[in-house]
């Protein structure tokens, strides 16, 4: 490891660095401030067409990423990379375009959400093209690809109601899909969960939440009682299971997690959730017992600082790194993230805060906050109970998985390893994400006005005919 | 659907709650931790580099101005370049026997070793990560290498070797402080080593700064958290006597006075004097568990001391609902599982001479910036009230009468009235037998000095008590801080 970071900055590009610190804190701060600004002053009932306009943030949001990027194309001793300052006047002014015309073509959509999604992906772009140009220039492709998943979420939200017999179908997709990695998959960081075809590899569990979420939604909009559940509950402990198998625990957590949120928000059920939390429990007993590593990872959350160079190595770097930055971070460039492990995937929230700053981390938990908030609101607004626990589950399934790995990573919680969503780099990871955020706003424009009471009527007569698919 | 609405409401406020807890616990743990792991001697980021160091690090001095270690060049051979190059590293200078004796609170800085004590801890200083904006950019445009700070600490580099000396080849440790301030004047630990020569053989546990990391038995000097408890609790315990027949029978357990001896009739006042075991094993069970243990946190047992100028391990009071009589009635003795750094037993004697206020440790008397412009200066803080005003003033004059009468006479000075209680702790070896811990806490009582002390000794023969090894040890170092002007 020697000096920490792999190459000595240049001491102009370290005056530069530093100096931008205050640019960048500055347009973070405002940024922020805007969007939780626009988010308290929604008027009750208010449609998402008639928000904002939000150009002036989507703009500001852009100047950071340009500025960013421009400094990283500065390499010191004169040399200046141009064609780094040109990606991110490219990609800034994709963003612009991206979010132009997904207001042109989705008028109802919930244009903030978008608007938080393209900031923490900013965020993502900026550390991992600081880490190298490559991991950068691909997750930007993660990102486009997401940007097609999203859309193909959209209207498949809109235009397709998951009946039973849909549901049936995709369920054994799911199964499939964490069939493979157990089958021919390769093992990376213990886990054996990725799978690769065609030269093209990706992570199963990842999208299997997105087929949660549909057959949550899909089964338990009625109260239909244990039995009529019942293929819900095997779907989800056999996809749990698989995931374990996998050693995903990370995956198994969230699967959970959805399902517990879901269920309980859709039944009111305190039986089976109790039972539900019971065999949590007693699962991470038995886990626990049988398994050293998550012993490990238990005792390396109880204290980190007791095996610093084994057990608590990961926890204990991502700790020091946070610790390192103070309030407006170390200044881009200028910290070691080399030295946090994971710090591309897992640990990029304790790299973030080294950079920029402590200040940033908490933008940084604002931001999954206010998808939370969003997304329930979405929830709330759409009065059908298969949009809403569709909504719902795919708010659950992103703001969990944020709060589970960053949790994690300044140990409030045992770490468990799962990526965070939109930051962290991934292909999987991103689209799945995007996908879910698609499954969003695909609610969102199906509901685009809200007048209370009569929409629930309407569609209370719907729900029975949808019992007979 | 307006169960789901409401459902729905209560989940937005579940998920919602997660996330403000998140940004609550981050905020906590940077705010009191977060220079602690900066500080981990594992941070690669402050790693001293030898030949290419990008920041000096600054001078640590003592509160007069002695140099402790400052960093030093040299030409070298580098063996990865093979050439001649200038070698940076971190002297510790005053001679031989300073060094030694303050290797434990300054620490070392080194590429090999890494780092502890406050080299490690203040790191963020001696690198000058605290400088203003401003500062960094000058140094770096117009210096060709970054320097740090320069670190003054509130010890006294004098009264630390002549307390070094005191404890000659005695293993232990000594700590002095101010009891207004919190100021630590003196803080050393034996077996102690050469901080300039970390290659050397350095026997078993000479790293292990003992003062603050070294858990004792406190004997009783723990019974001034008993008295204290007692007088907070009881009525009319000033009044009441106790006659002590030399072995006292709590439960099933004996409790029996040092060397059998029996005090027959005793008031707090004699009991204390005479550190009568009986007595205050009686007294520790009328007050109770729930209420001893009240007084021990008052006092700073069980609790996790976060201060910001060093690293103090927690004192350890296991008092558990439903713990036995028995064993209440040793722990009132400082024996049992009671556990105590010496430290905190200074912080304790501090407590009891400041009227009852416990005053936060202080090792950092100043930072100084490159072009002398002091940017942290010492400021006192209270660290808990440990006891009402009363109390300590009766305690306070229980321990003059330790000193003038008691078991202390040892530690008594010429012209001073000094306070105190003596301890000894048994610790049963299987090989060597009984031995013990030797104890001394005290203070001088006095306005014009404000110095308290903690001594240890251990692994002392049997015979060798608190007050006949600690006490007068701790009376010369007393003593010497007084002369110094303290």
């Amino acid at each position: 490891m020697g000096k920490g970071s792999g190459i000595m900055p240049d001491k102009n590009y370290e005056i530069l660095a530093l100096t931008m610190r205050y640019w960048f804190i500055g347009l973070i701060i405002f940024v922020i401030i805007r969007i939780v600004l626009e988010t308290m002053g929604a008027k009750k009932g208010q449609n998402y067409r008639d928000e904002g306009p939000f150009g002036h943030i989507i703009f500001f949001m852009v100047v950071f990423l340009t500025s960013a990027f421009a400094l990283l194309a500065y390499k010191g001793s004169g040399v200046y990379d141009i064609y780094t300052a040109i990606l991110g006047l490219v990609v800034g002014t994709s963003l612009i375009l991206q979010y132009n015309l997904f207001r042109l073509i989705f008028p109802d959509s919930d244009r903030l959400l978008l608007i938080v999604v393209d900031l923490l992906a900013i965020f993502g772009f900026i550390m991992l093209y600081r880490f190298s140009p490559e991991l950068g220039m691909n997750q930007i492709k993660h990102f486009a690809y997401g940007n097609l998943g999203m859309l193909f979420f959209i209207l498949f939200t809109k235009r397709i109601r998951v009946g039973r017999k849909l549901a049936y179908t995709i369920m054994v997709i799911g199964c499939i899909l964490l069939l493979l990695p157990i089958i021919l998959g390769k093992e990376v960081y213990g886990a054996k969960n990725w799978v690769s075809i065609m030269g093209f590899s990706f992570q199963p569990s990842e999208f299997v939440k997105i087929i949660l979420v549909f057959v949550f939604a899909s089964w338990f909009k009625y109260d239909g009682g244990f039995r009529d559940h019942l293929p819900a509950f095997i779907f989800a402990v056999i996809s749990v299971m698989l995931v374990v198998l996998q050693r995903d625990l990370g995956a198994a957590l969230l699967y959970f997690y959805i399902f517990l949120f879901v269920y309980y928000i859709a039944t009111s059920d305190w039986l089976i959730t109790t039972l539900a939390l019971g065999a949590a429990a007693l699962g991470s007993v038995i886990s626990y017992r049988l398994f050293s590593h998550v012993r490990i990872r238990i005792e390396a959350w109880k204290n980190p600082w007791r095996d610093i160079e084994n057990k608590g190595y990961q926890i204990a770097h991502s700790l020091i790194a946070i610790s390192s930055g103070g309030l407006i971070g170390t200044g881009l460039g200028l910290g070691s993230p080399q030295v946090v492990p994971a710090f591309k995937t897992d640990f990029i929230f304790a790299t973030l805060c080294e950079e920029f700053g402590i200040i940033t981390g908490l933008c940084i938990i604002g931001l999954y906050a206010i998808i939370v908030l969003r997304g329930v609101t979405i929830a709330i607004r759409s009065q059908d109970p298969y949009w809403s626990l569709l909504a719902f589950g795919a708010t659950v399934a992103l703001s969990m998985q944020a709060f589970t790995i960053i949790g994690g990573v300044i140990k409030m919680i045992p770490l468990t390893g799962v990526t965070m969503p939109f930051v962290s780099f991934g292909g999987s990871s991103m689209v799945s994400s995007l996908a879910l955020i698609g499954v969003l706003e695909g609610v969102a424009i199906t509901v685009p006005s809200l007048d209370g009471d009569t929409e629930e009527q309407t569609h209370e007569t719907d729900e029975e005919g949808d019992y007979e698919e | 659907m307006k169960s789901l609405r409401h459902n729905l409401k209560k989940g937005l406020v579940v998920l919602l709650g997660a996330f403000i807890l998140l940004a609550a616990y981050y905020c906590y743990v940077l705010f009191f931790y977060g220079d602690r792991w900066f500080a981990n001697s594992y941070n690669p980021r402050v790693r001293l580099d030898a030949w290419e160091p990008k920041v000096i690090p600054g001078d640590i001095k003592d509160r007069k101005g002695q140099v402790l270690a400052s960093t030093v060049k040299e030409n070298r051979r580098n063996p990865e370049t093979n050439t001649k190059q200038v070698f940076y590293y971190r002297s510790y200078s005053g001679g031989k026997q300073r060094a030694r004796s303050s290797a434990h609170v300054v620490g070392y800085n080194d590429p090999q070793f890494g780092r502890s004590g406050v080299e490690a801890l203040q790191i963020r200083y001696l690198l000058g990560y605290n400088n203003p904006f401003y500062e960094r950019i000058y140094q770096k445009i117009f210096m060709t290498r970054e320097v740090g700070n320069t670190l003054y600490l509130t010890i006294d580099a004098d009264l630390q070797q002549y307390a070094d000396d005191i404890l000659g080849k005695h293993k232990g440790s000594v700590v002095v402080m101010d009891y207004q301030t919190g100021e630590v004047l003196a803080m050393v630990s034996h077996p102690t080593f050469n901080p300039n020569k970390l290659g050397e053989d350095i026997a078993g546990d000479a790293l292990v700064s003992r003062a603050t990391e070294g858990l004792y038995a406190p004997g009783s000097i723990f019974k001034i958290i008993v008295a204290a408890s007692a007088l907070e609790n009881l009525e009319n315990v000033l009044e009441e006597t106790f006659d002590c027949r030399g072995t006292t029978e709590i439960g099933t357990q004996n409790i029996s006075c040092y060397g059998g001896e029996a005090h027959g009739q005793v008031d707090l006042a004699q009991a204390m004097a005479l550190s009568c075991n009986g007595d205050f094993a009686r007294l520790g069970v009328e007050v109770g568990r729930a209420k001893l243990l009240k007084t021990g946190e008052a006092f700073g047992f069980n609790q996790d001391f976060i201060f910001p100028d060093l690293k103090l391990v927690a004192s350890r009071l296991p008092l558990k609902p439903g713990v036995s009589k028995e064993k209440l009635a040793l722990t009132s003795i400082g024996q049992g599982d009671v556990q105590v750094t010496p430290l905190h037993m200074a912080m304790v004697a501090s407590a009891v001479a400041n009227r009852g206020i416990m005053m936060e440790p202080k090792l950092v008397y100043q930072v100084v910036g490159r072009n002398g412009k002091v940017q942290k200066a010492l400021e006192s803080r209270v660290y808990r009230k440990s006891m009402s005003e009363e109390v300590s003033q009766t305690i306070h004059d229980m321990m003059k009468d330790v000193v003038s009468e008691g078991t202390g006479k040892a530690a008594a000075i010429k012209g001073k009235q000094v306070a105190g209680k003596t301890g000894t702790a048994e610790i049963v070896d299987e090989d060597s037998g009984t031995r013990n811990n030797a104890w001394f806490i005290g203070f001088v009582s006095d306005s014009k000095s404000k110095v308290a002390i903690a001594l240890v000794l251990e692994d002392m023969p049997s015979g060798q008590t608190g007050g006949k090894a600690a006490a007068p040890l701790a009376g010369k170092i007393l003593k010497k801080a007084v002369d110094l002007g303290y």
